[in-house]
C-alpha cells in the first residue's frame, strides 16, 4: 500500500510525551493536562485553554528510579511513568488529572501530588509551580447511582478545579463546543478505523494504531488537521495486489501505547483489526450524544460509563458482556483469531484474560492467543515465536475449514 | 453403702486414669502426631483421588440481570 | 553408650529444679526451639510452663476447646453435616482438625493472665468458624443430593471481603456467610499447606502467578469445585483492591448464582463519594428483598449495631491500656487476628462473652500492675498485612528476642462507632465504616492514609516497625521507596518482612525469621533471649 502521507509526522510525534504540537499549545497559551485512564473523560480535558494528553514514557529503557520507589513488583507501565517523570519528562503539565481506577497508575498519580502534610514529604516531581494533582473516584458499576455520582466527581473535582486553578470556561456551552471537536475526532477516528473491515483492509494496525494514538496525546485542534487529511486520504488508497498478511486478529487486553508491539505481530502474518485495550479505539471513540435538554455534563459521564468494557465493573452482567462485545468485535472485523495481552502485574487483565482465553475459543469458537507483556517489550523472540505459532494454527484451521466446506 | 463407695472410687479411679491418660496425651502431643502422621495423609489422599466438576465445562451465559434500583 | 555419671546428680541445683517444675522455667532460661520435632514443628512433648499454667493449658485450653468443638458441632447442625463436610471438602479435613496446634504456635511462651486472655480469643474465633461452617454445611446442596433445602434458602454468602454488618436488617432471619473466610481466610493460619491447592488450581487454567495470592485462593476454591452450594444468591464487594474484583470474574462464572456487586468508593476521604457508598447499600438491601422475599428490619439493624458499638468501646479501652500501660494481656496474635475477625464478621453472641471475661481479666492486670510481657526489649508495630502462614511471628519474636508487638494495622481498622440515633446518619456512618475495612482504611483514598503509621507509633509508644512487605500487593509495593526514605528521615528502626500472604513457598516461615534475626544482630546489636528458636526447621509444619 502506498505510504500515508502524514505517517512518518504522526510516528515522530510519538516520540515524545511534550511533542511538537503540546509545545505549540503550550506557546498557545494553553494549560496542558495530564492523564492516564479512560474515566478521566479526554472531552472534559480539551476545554477551551487547556488541552489533555494521556500519558505515555515512550523510548523507556529500564525504570530504575521508580524501580526504587514502586519496587519491581508493580506494572511496567506505570513504573515506566514514573520514571519519566523522575527524569524530568513530564514537567510540561500543569496539572495531572487522577483516577484511582487501578492500583499501580494511581499509586505514580500519588507520587506526583504535592499533599502538604507532615507524614510523608513531598517528592516535587514535576517541576512546574502551577502544577497539581486532583483524583476523581470512579464508580464501578453502570447505574443511575454510579451516573450520577460519577457526574458529581467530575463536576467537583476537574471542571471546579480547572475553573478555580485556570480559569477555564466550564459552562455548558463551552462544553457542547469541546463535544463538537471531540466527536470529529471520534468519527474521523471511527471512519479510519472502519477501512480494517474491509475484506481486504486498506489500513494496517500499525498505522492504524499510530493515528488514534496521536490522537490521545496531541491537542485536538492541532491535530484534527491531520486527521481530516488522513481520511481524505484512505477514501482512495488501495491495497496491496497480495496482501501479506495471512490472517486477521482482534487485539484485546490492557494497558497498550506501543505501536511496536502491534507491528511485532503483524510482522509475524497477522493483521490487527480491532484494537479493544486501554488506548485503543475500542471502545473509545464513539461520539458523544447529548439528547434534547439534557446536561452536556451528564451525557458525558453515562458515555464514559456507558462506552466502557473496563475489566473493573463489577456486576455479572457487565462483565459477561466483555466477551460478548469481544465475540461481536471480531465479527465485524472479520477477524480469524484473538490476541488477549495483559501487562504483567496487572491483576484486571489476568483474571479477565485467563477467562477470555477459555470462553472465546469454546463458546465463540474464536482462536485466542493469551500473552503477558512488559510496557517495553524486550524479549521479543519469545513473543515473536508465541504469534507465529498462533498465527499458523488459525491457518490451518482456516484450511481445514476450507477443505470441510 | 460400701458398693456405692467401691463403685465411685473405681467411676474416680476409671476417670482418673483417663485424665491421666489425657494428660499424657496432651503433654507429648500425641494428638498432633496422629493428625500429622494419620489424618492429614489419609485425608488428603481421599481428597485428591476424589472426582471433581471440571470447571472448564460450566456454561457461561450473556442475560445475566441487570439490578438497578435507584428511584 | 553413654556412662552414667553420678557427679552430674550431684551437681544437680534441685533447688532451682524444684522451683522450674512449679514456676516453668522463666523466660530467658528456657529453650522452647528444643521442644520442637525437625521439620514437622511437632512437639517432642508440649511446654512445661509450671504447674499451674500447664494444667490450666491443659484443662482450660487443650480439653476445654477440643470438648467445646465437640458441643459447637453438635449445638449448630449435629454429627451428620459435620461428617459428609469434613468428607467432602479439603479446606475443611485438612485445616480444622489440627486446630489444637493454631492454639500452640500463637501461644506459645505465655504465662498467666496473658495465656488466659489470649486463648479466649482463639476460643471465640473457633467457635464462629464452627458456627460458620456448620451452616455452609447444614445448607449444602452438594452434601444434600442438589436439593436446596430451607436452610440453603435463608443464607446469604457473600465476599469475605463485605463487613457482615450490612446484614444485620435480617439478623435472625437470614445468616450471612461470607463464602471465604473459612474455606480460605481462616485454614491459612491454622494449616498453610491447604491454600496452596487452591493457588495451584485457579493456576492451572492459565492466571498468572503475580496477582495477590489472596485472591488467586479465593479463586481457586472455585476452580477446584471446593465450594460449598449454600445460597442462592451473592454479594460481591471491591475491597480490597484489584485482585479482589477481578476474582469474582472467575467466581461469578464457576459459581453461576444472581450476584449483586456492592462497591466501596476509593476516594473515602472525598465528603461526595458517601452518599453514593451508602446508596449502594440501601440498592443492596433491595436486591435481597427481592431474592427472599424478607423486608430489612431497621430495628433489628440499630440493636446490632448498638451492640456492635459495645464491641468496638471495648477494643478503645483494650487499645488504651495497650497504648500507655504494660499491663495489657493479649499477645500480638490474638490481638491481631480476633480484632480483625470481630470488626470483619460483625456482631455475635460470642464476641461478647469473650470480651466479658478478656475484661476481668485485663481490669484484674491493671490494678495489680501485672506486666505480662517483662522481656519487652522493643514495642513493635506492624503495619501493612501479616503473612497468614505466619501470624504467629509475633509470638516467636517476642520469645527469641522480646520484640513485643502491641497493635497492628488490621486492628485499627474500622475504627469507629455507629450513629443509630436517625436512619440517615446511621447508614452514612455504615457508608463510612464499610470503607474503613481491612487493607483498605490505609491502603487506598490517597497514600497518606498508609503513613498514619507515625501518629500510630506515638499514640503506643512503639519503637519499631515491623513492615510487612506482601510481594503480590501492588498498592504497597507501589509506595516501597517513599517508606525507605521516611523510616530513614525519622530515624526510625524498621524491618522489612517480605511475604506472599497465604503462600509459605514465596518466602518461607524460616526465612521470614533469618531476616528479623540478621536485623536484630547486625542493626541493633542485640543477643536473642532464647538462642535455640534462633534457627529450626518448620517446613512442614502446619
Amino acid at each position: 500500500m502506498r505510504d500515508l502521507k502524514h505517517l512518518i509526522f504522526f510516528e515522530d510525534l510519538l516520540q515524545e510525551a511534550n511533542n511538537d504540537l503540546v509545545k505549540q499549545a503550550k506557546t498557545d497559551g494553553k494549560r496542558c493536562l495530564g492523564y492516564t485512564c479512560y474515566f478521566m473523560p479526554e472531552v472534559l480535558l480539551d476545554l477551551p485553554g487547556c488541552f489533555g494528553v494521556r500519558l505515555r514514557a515512550p523510548r523507556s529503557g529500564s525504570p530504575d528510579m521508580a524501580t526504587y520507589y514502586m519496587s519491581n513488583r508493580t506494572c511496567h507501565y506505570g513504573r515506566s511513568l514514573m520514571e519519566r517523570a523522575l527524569e524530568g519528562g513530564y514537567n510540561f503539565l500543569d496539572a495531572q488529572m487522577a483516577t484511582e481506577t487501578c492500583t499501580v497508575t494511581c499509586r505514580f498519580q500519588e507520587h506526583l501530588q504535592q499533599k502538604k502534610i507532615d507524614s510523608v514529604t513531598d517528592m516535587n516531581i514535576i517541576q512546574n509551580p502551577d502544577f497539581f494533582c486532583e483524583f476523581i473516584d470512579v464508580p464501578f458499576k453502570k447505574n443511575e447511582n454510579g451516573y450520577e455520582h460519577y457526574r458529581k466527581q467530575l463536576q467537583f473535582h476537574v471542571l471546579d478545579k480547572l475553573k478555580e486553578n485556570f480559569g477555564i470556561d466550564t459552562s455548558d456551552e463551552a462544553l457542547l463546543k469541546t463535544i463538537e471537536t471531540h466527536n470529529e475526532v471520534c468519527r474521523l477516528i471511527t471512519e479510519i478505523g472502519s477501512y480494517r473491515k474491509l475484506d481486504v483492509p486498506t489500513i494496517t494496525g500499525y498505522e492504524f494504531q499510530v493515528i488514534q494514538l496521536v490522537s490521545l496525546v496531541c491537542p485536538k485542534y492541532l491535530i484534527l488537521p491531520y486527521l481530516r487529511e488522513t481520511a481524505e486520504e484512505m477514501k482512495t488508497r488501495k491495497p496491496d495486489a497480495k496482501p501479506n498478511y495471512r490472517c486477521k486478529v482482534v487485539l484485546a487486553g490492557a494497558e497498550n501505547d506501543d505501536p511496536a508491539f502491534t507491528q511485532l505481530i503483524e510482522s509475524c502474518g497477522a493483521l490487527v483489526v480491532a484494537d479493544r485495550h486501554c488506548y485503543g479505539s475500542l471502545p473509545g471513540r464513539e461520539e458523544i450524544v447529548v439528547a434534547e435538554g439534557q446536561a452536556p455534563l451528564d451525557a458525558i459521564a453515562r458515555h464514559y460509563l456507558n462506552t466502557s468494557y473496563c475489566p473493573r465493573f463489577m456486576p455479572a452482567d457487565e462483565m459477561r458482556q466483555r466477551k460478548q462485545y469481544l465475540a461481536d468485535l471480531a465479527k465485524e472485523y472479520k477477524a480469524d483469531g484473538m490476541i488477549v495481552v495483559s501487562n504483567k502485574f496487572c491483576e484486571y487483565w489476568s483474571y479477565e484474560r485467563t477467562i477470555d482465553a477459555i470462553i472465546l475459543p469454546r463458546d465463540f469458537g474464536i482462536p485466542t492467543c493469551s500473552i503477558e507483556k512488559e510496557y517495553v517489550n524486550s524479549a521479543s523472540g519469545q513473543l515473536r515465536t508465541r504469534f507465529q505459532a498462533f498465527i499458523e494454527s488459525v491457518e490451518i484451521k482456516k484450511i481445514q475449514e476450507g477443505a470441510k466446506k | 453403702m460400701k458398693r456405692v463407695l467401691k463403685i465411685l472410687s473405681k467411676v474416680l479411679l476409671i476417670g482418673l486414669g483417663i485424665y491421666a491418660a489425657l494428660f499424657a496425651v496432651f503433654f507429648f502431643d500425641l494428638d498432633g502426631k496422629a493428625l500429622f502422621y494419620g489424618v492429614e495423609p489419609f485425608l488428603n489422599k481421599h481428597y485428591d483421588r476424589m472426582e471433581r466438576r471440571d470447571p472448564l465445562k460450566m456454561t457461561y451465559d450473556m442475560d445475566k440481570p441487570h439490578y438497578d434500583y435507584k428511584d | 553408650m553413654k556412662k552414667f555419671d553420678l557427679k552430674r546428680l550431684k551437681n544437680i541445683d534441685y533447688k532451682k529444679l524444684a522451683k522450674d517444675f512449679w514456676y516453668g522455667k522463666p523466660h530467658g532460661e528456657r529453650r522452647l526451639g528444643d521442644l520442637y520435632c525437625d521439620k514437622t514443628g511437632l512437639y517432642k512433648h508440649r511446654e512445661w510452663r509450671g504447674v499451674k499454667d500447664t494444667m490450666y493449658y491443659f484443662n482450660m485450653i487443650w480439653l476445654y476447646n477440643y470438648g467445646q468443638m465437640v458441643a459447637d458441632i453438635m449445638r449448630y447442625g449435629g454429627l451428620k453435616p459435620f461428617i459428609k463436610g469434613t468428607w467432602r471438602y479439603r479446606w475443611m479435613g485438612q485445616t480444622y482438625l489440627p486446630v489444637l496446634h493454631w492454639f500452640d504456635r500463637g501461644l506459645e511462651g505465655l504465662r498467666g493472665e496473658a495465656l488466659r486472655a489470649s486463648a479466649w480469643h482463639y476460643r471465640a474465633m473457633v467457635s464462629l468458624t464452627i458456627q460458620q461452617f456448620m451452616r455452609m454445611f447444614r445448607a449444602d446442596a452438594n452434601l444434600n443430593g442438589g436439593k436446596h433445602n430451607d436452610v440453603w434458602k435463608h443464607n446469604i454468602a457473600h465476599k469475605e471481603t463485605v463487613w457482615g454488618g450490612v446484614f444485620y436488617p435480617w439478623a435472625g432471619k437470614l445468616q450471612n456467610v461470607p463464602m471465604e473466610m473459612i474455606p480460605y481466610f481462616v485454614t491459612c493460619h491454622v494449616n498453610n499447606h491447604t491454600v496452596l491447592n487452591y493457588i495451584d488450581a485457579v493456576q492451572s487454567i492459565g492466571l498468572p502467578g503475580d496477582p495477590c495470592p489472596m485472591c488467586q485462593a479465593e479463586a481457586g476454591l472455585f476452580v477446584l469445585d471446593d465450594m460449598p452450594d449454600y445460597a442462592p444468591f451473592m454479594v460481591t464487594s471491591n475491597e480490597a483492591c484489584d485482585g479482589s474484583v477481578a476474582s469474582t470474574i472467575l467466581q461469578d462464572w464457576l459459581w453461576d448464582k444472581p450476584l449483586f456487586a456492592m462497591p466501596q468508593p476509593m476516594q473515602f476521604d472525598d465528603p461526595l463519594v458517601q452518599e453514593h457508598c451508602a446508596n449502594e447499600i440501601r440498592e443492596m438491601w433491595k436486591f435481597i428483598e427481592d431474592q427472599t422475599g424478607i423486608a430489612p428490619d431497621m430495628e433489628l439493624l440499630k440493636k446490632h449495631l448498638e451492640s456492635q458499638n459495645e464491641l468496638t468501646r471495648f477494643e478503645w479501652e483494650k487499645w488504651d491500656v495497650a497504648a500507655n500501660t504494660s499491663y495489657y494481656p493479649i499477645n500480638g496474635v490474638a490481638q491481631a487476628l480476633y480484632r480483625i475477625y470481630q470488626s470483619q464478621y460483625g456482631d455475635n453472641h460470642m464476641w461478647h462473652k469473650t470480651d466479658k471475661k478478656v475484661r476481668k481479666i485485663m481490669e484484674k492486670c491493671v490494678e495489680q500492675k501485672i506486666n505480662n510481657f517483662p522481656l519487652t526489649r522493643h514495642r513493635v508495630i506492624a503495619w501493612s498485612c501479616a503473612p497468614l502462614y505466619f501470624s504467629n511471628w509475633c509470638t516467636w519474636a517476642y520469645n527469641c528476642w522480646g520484640l513485643n508487638t502491641v497493635i497492628n494495622m488490621d486492628s485499627l481498622m474500622f475504627n469507629m462507632t455507629i450513629r443509630t440515633d436517625n436512619e440517615e446518619d446511621m447508614l452514612m456512618d455504615m457508608a463510612r465504616y464499610h470503607e474503613w475495612a481491612p487493607m483498605r482504611r490505609m491502603a487506598v483514598g490517597g497514600m497518606h492514609h498508609i503513613f498514619e503509621l507515625w501518629e500510630y507509633m506515638e499514640k503506643f509508644h512503639c519503637d519499631m516497625v515491623m513492615m510487612y512487605d506482601q510481594l503480590q500487593c501492588k498498592g504497597m509495593q507501589g509506595v516501597h521507596g517513599l517508606f525507605e526514605d521516611e523510616f530513614r528521615a525519622r530515624n526510625i528502626h524498621a524491618i522489612w518482612m517480605p511475604h506472599a500472604l497465604p503462600d509459605k513457598r514465596t518466602v518461607s516461615r524460616s526465612e521470614i525469621r533469618t531476616i528479623i534475626n540478621d536485623y536484630m544482630t547486625t542493626v541493633m546489636h542485640e543477643e536473642p533471649i532464647d538462642p535455640s528458636l534462633l534457627e529450626f526447621d518448620d517446613s512442614q509444619s502446619w
